[in-house]
């Protein structure tokens, strides 16, 4: 590949984002759905309200796919651009390394994290009086794990003037990382709720897991499609001669 | 950055004019309103829509 194009870059990342999405969707189907039904079922026996639902329960399983395939193809530029930017001083031999190290760092800052700290709750959880707040929290603590992450970068890349081996750097890069991600867990306030008592711990760990499945399904599978599409295809042994 | 460092390993850098941030902020938009929109009467249509969704991916709801 003679000299990559942002356009090249974000066309390619757009459809790593497109079969991201589609993977992603196709977890929530399998392993999400299953749990948000059983919960479902909970926050119906209570029967509090008997309003009218705006969409039935096929509709909304197939906007949650949707949601997942747009959301995957949104992340998916966000992450094209930023690789334009910082791949020549990413550490890596090959832009496969290269787009799978962002998709982790991506995948940790904005997934991981979050749900270390205000894991995935099923619908009939939350408490809707205090969903301003627990959003507030959520999106700064993403903010701030980027902001860590873009320090980590930044301290491993000025790092790279020393003639220091390149584990070294990527020790120190590592533990800047971690050092702040666990000072951002630390810090960050606790979410208001609490879970309520007819939700049984088994259901809220098994959507936790399937939340976090789909997640990570969504990342790596970008990840991969990503590198996949920018590596150059081997000229065949014709056209070398 | 005033002292560039040395490149870790040899990729050419690739021009990203300032109009590219608009498409990360157009996205991160696109995600916001998608996934997070919690109160006005618009909202709500696609709220109940991509609810599953919203779940699923980890965003705090009711
Ligand atoms: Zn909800």
């Amino acid at each position: 590949m003679a000299s990559l194009t942002l356009g090249a870059v974000l066309r390619r990342a757009a459809l790593a984002g497109l079969f991201a999405g589609v993977a992603a969707a196709l977890i929530a189907f399998l392993v999400v759905e299953p749990r948000i039904d059983d919960a479902l079922a909970i926050e119906a026996a209570r029967s509090t309200s008997d309003e009218e639902p705006l969409f039935g329960r096929t509709t909304q399983v197939f906007g949650g796919m949707v949601a997942a395939a747009a959301v995957a193809v949104c992340l998916a530029l966000v992450v094209g651009v930023v690789f334009a930017r910082v791949r020549h001083r990413l550490p890596a031999t090959t832009d496969f390394g290269r787009a799978a190290l962002l998709a982790f760092l991506g995948f940790t800052t904005v997934a991981l994290l979050p749900a270390l700290k205000y894991p995935a709750n099923p619908p009939g959880v939350g408490d809707p009086d205090t969903v301003t707040e627990r959003t507030v929290q959520y999106l700064t603590l993403i903010a701030a794990a980027a902001a860590v992450t873009w320090l980590a970068f930044l301290v491993h890349d000025r790092l790279s003037a020393r003639p220091w081996p390149p584990a070294y750097r990527a020790a120190v890069g590592v533990a800047v990382a971690a050092v702040g991600y666990t000072a951002l867990l630390m810090t960050w306030p606790a979410s208001p709720d609490s879970v309520p008592a007819d939700i049984p711990a088994a259901l809220l760990w098994d959507f936790r897991l399937a939340s976090l499945a789909e997640l990570a399904t969504l990342w790596t599978v970008f990840g991969l499609g990503f590198g996949l599409l920018l590596t150059p295809r081997p000229v065949p042994a014709a056209a070398v001669a | 950055m005033a002292a560039p460092s040395a490149p870790t390993a040899s990729a050419t850098p690739i021009r990203v004019p300032v109009a590219a941030w608009l498409i990360v902020a157009f996205a991160l938009l696109a995600v916001f309103v998608l996934l997070q929109l919690n109160s006005t009467a618009f909202a709500e249509q696609i709220h109940e829509f991509t609810h599953d969704g919203r779940h699923a991916l980890g965003v705090p709801c009711h």
